[in-house]
Parts: structure tokens; sequence; C-alpha cells
């Protein structure tokens, strides 16, 4: 089990580096929506906040049709925002601590629920990932810590993108990229995930191949 | 005339004010009726009663996509339904399920939870009986013998949502229909509701969150 009460997933993006023309949380892979396949990673967390955008209505009607109890909050600016914006809006009147996490994300299950059960309240923790690609936020460590950020020369671990921070971390409206916005909370714990980003086409060739991680078998269907 | 259909190409006006939420404020909620709080939409459940389902659908339809403005489809659903006569229509109504949730979220916060709703006062008295709150409603022109002669007002929700306005620091707004859109546009929280149907375009285009049921509404309310 995990502490885990609030959770928002940023699923208002174009998408349009990956260029499928539809938002990258309702990408299939294996027959499996990435929402779903992500909300049933989050099956602990009794509130689960959903940032709509582009294509709201699409991402809204798989939603309904998954029958998550999620609560949508809808980011109308999506074209002039970025995630920062939409994790502002997503927090918005909650307290506390809640895990942010982008809506296009392939979870290794196991790993991703040790992430979960080792959150503590009030602690920040990042969920970093091994170094794939070179479009990346890479983590400058000190031990067990991330003490920086850089896009330029990949160390060995990147973001994944996924956050577990106390809610006033976006208590104000910003629109830079959300590892810059972060910066000033460094030095913050860092937690080993398996996880795959589709922010490319080579990003999705990259999971593709490695499908058998995700658990997507029994969610398929 | 305010027409709930000339609001609806109104630009989303931001409210909302980001940081610290501040506690000390005195939120209200008002509620649509049909489809948010009942899980049936009650006038046609009156229509099944006279055997006018079909009339009363095409209505219905058409009103909720915003092809005619809710005030002219109340006045023609009421033309038809009154026939009905009021106890008939009064026990039609009684018996309507509420979504539980809502139901006990309204029980818990009766002080500032309010139902905004098209339908008549003398209708839906019975439901104001078991919910225990203030009722905004349309309203009906009575003769001596306590029978509905004709309609007084037919409800603007803008109105009912600016008197809670007045009386509240913030509104919280939450319905899933055409004529919520101008509850939605003086409110500062507008919830769509799509736990019974999905909620129209206009509605949608002016709600900041959107509710799958009344489980994740009321999880929503709370902390707002």
């Amino acid at each position: 089990m995990s502490i885990v009460k609030h959770a928002v997933i940023a699923a208002a993006g174009l998408g349009s580096r990956l260029g499928q023309g539809k938002p990258k949380c309702l990408v299939e892979i294996e027959g499996v929506k990435i929402i779903k396949h992500i909300l049933k990673q989050l099956d602990q967390v009794e509130d689960v906040r959903v940032i709509v955008g582009f294509e709201e209505k699409a991402v809204i009607a798989e939603l309904k049709q998954l029958g998550r109890d999620v609560i949508v909050v809808r980011n109308p600016s999506f074209r002039s925002t970025t995630t920062l914006h939409s994790y502002t809006m997503g927090c918005q009147h909650l307290t506390g601590d809640c895990l942010f996490m982008d809506g296009d994300l392939l979870l290794e299950p196991e790993s991703f629920t040790a992430f979960l059960a080792s959150l503590e309240a009030g602690v920040p923790k990042l969920a970093l990932t091994k170094t794939k690609t070179k479009d990346a936020v890479f983590a400058i460590m000190e031990e067990e810590r991330i003490v920086g950020f850089r896009r330029q020369e990949p160390t060995e671990f990147e973001w994944s993108n996924i956050a577990w921070l106390p809610v006033d971390t976006f208590s104000t409206i910003g629109n830079t990229a959300v590892y810059e916005h972060l910066m000033q909370f460094l030095p913050i714990a860092g937690h080993e995930i398996i996880s795959y980003e589709i922010d490319t086409s080579e990003d999705m060739a990259l999971a593709l191949s490695n499908t058998d991680l995700f658990g997507l078998k029994k969610l398929a269907g | 005339m305010v027409r709930s259909s000339t609001l609806a190409t109104a630009p989303q006006i931001e409210r909302r004010t980001f940081g610290a939420a501040a506690p000390e404020k005195r939120t209200a909620f008002a509620f649509d009726l049909d489809g948010t709080i009942t899980r049936s939409e009650l006038l046609p459940m009156i229509a099944s009663e006279l055997g006018l389902e079909a009339e009363m659908r095409l209505l219905t339809e058409l009103t909720m996509a915003g092809t005619i403005p809710f005030e002219d489809s109340f006045r023609l659903r009421f033309a038809i339904l009154r026939t009905a006569g009021l106890d008939r229509i009064r026990s039609v109504v009684a018996e309507v399920e509420f979504d539980p949730h809502i139901e006990a979220f309204i029980r818990e916060n009766r002080d500032r939870c309010f139902v905004v709703t098209g339908n008549l006062d003398a209708w839906v008295q019975p439901l104001q009986e078991r919910l225990g709150c203030r009722f905004f409603t349309s309203t009906a022109m009575m003769d001596d013998a306590g029978n509905v002669t004709g309609l007084a007002s037919v409800m603007r929700k803008n109105v009912a949502a600016l008197e809670l306005k007045e009386q509240f620091d913030r509104l919280v707004a939450i319905g899933d229909g055409f004529n919520d859109v101008p509850m939605f546009d003086v409110a500062d929280v507008g919830v769509a509701f799509y736990g019974i149907h999905n909620a129209p375009d206009a509605l949608l285009s002016v709600a900041n969150y959107v509710a799958l049921d009344g489980k994740s509404l009321c999880r929503l309310l709370s902390t707002l």
C-alpha cells in the first residue's frame, strides 16, 4: 500500500512531436490505450485528476468508458501553456502531497508500485529512469539525490516526468518546463523505475520493442 | 431578454485565483436538479404517466441541444403536462431517485447548498421536502383551491446565481444541461456533470471541471 491520495495526470497537450493527431494518452500500444494503462497503475489512489485540453471530448469519452471515477480538469489554454500550468490547475484547492505525472507514460508495474510504496508524507521524490534518448531531461546525481538537471550531455538517468511533491510546489502560475520550475526545489530524492515516454516516433519504436515490460496483455480487449 | 442560446458563444472567463486556498471564504453550491441530483429527468417521467413520452422526448432533445430556448420549451412542456393535475404530478415527482452521493453531500451542507432548477415550484415541492435545502425554481400561478392556473415566472439560472453570489464569497455551479450555461457564466467554478448523460458542448466550454459520476463529483466539491 502507498500513502498516495491524490494523483494529477497531465493529458492536455497536442502531442505534435509524436504526430499521431490525437492526444498521446489515447495512443494504443498492443490494443491498450495509454490512459487505461496509467489508471490501472493508480487503481489504489482515491483521487485521480486528469487535465484535458486537446481533443478533450475524446479523452473525456474514454475516461467515462473506463468507468474509473476520475475528476476531469479542463485546461482550455492548452495551446499556449506548458505541463506546469496543467499541474497548477490540477492540484488547485488540494492540500498535502500529490503525485504528478504525464499522461503519455508506459510503466513497468512492479517498479512503479515500488516507487509508490516508497513515498512518504512531506518528502519530495522524483522517479528516474535509465537514460534512453538524447532529447530528455538528464538528472545530475549526488548519491540518491538529484542536485541538477540538464538537457545536454546525457547522464545515467533521465527524469521520468513523475513526481511526488507538496501541492504548493505548483502554487504559482508558471509557463516554463516543469523541470526548470523544479530546479529551485533541488536537491530532491530520486528513485529508479522502469518507464518509457512516447514523445516522438523514435520513443514509440523503443517502447514497442519493450512491450512485454508493461503488463498490457491483461488489459487488452 | 437573456436567452441561454445567446450565451453559448461567450468566451470563457478565467476567474480562478491561483495560490493557496483561502479557507475563511464562504462557498455556496448551486445544483441543477434534473439529471444531476435526480437520476431521471422529471418532465419525461411525468409525460410517461400521460402517455406523451415521444412528444416530450423530442422537446427535451431540442432543448438540451439548444435548438429551442429553455424558456419557450418550458412553456410548451408546461402546457402539455399541466393537464395531468397537480396531485398526480407530485406523486410521480416524489418517487424520483436521487444520486446517493449528491443527496448526502447536500444533507451535510444544507446551509450552503441550493437547487437551481427550471422546474416548477408546485411540481418539485416533494423534492424540496426530501432534500431540505432552498430551491430556486420557475413559479406557478395558483388559484384559491390550490390548482396551478399558469406560469408566473420561468427560471433564468443566472438570476439565481447572482443572488447567491451576493450572499456568498464564492459560487460553485453543478449542472448537465444547456440551461446551466448562464449559471456557469456567473459562478466562480463550473462543474459539468456527466453522470447520467454527457453535457452539451456549450456547457463543457464554460466548465472548469467535469465529474463523471456522483461519487467523484462530491469528492471534488469537498475540496472546493
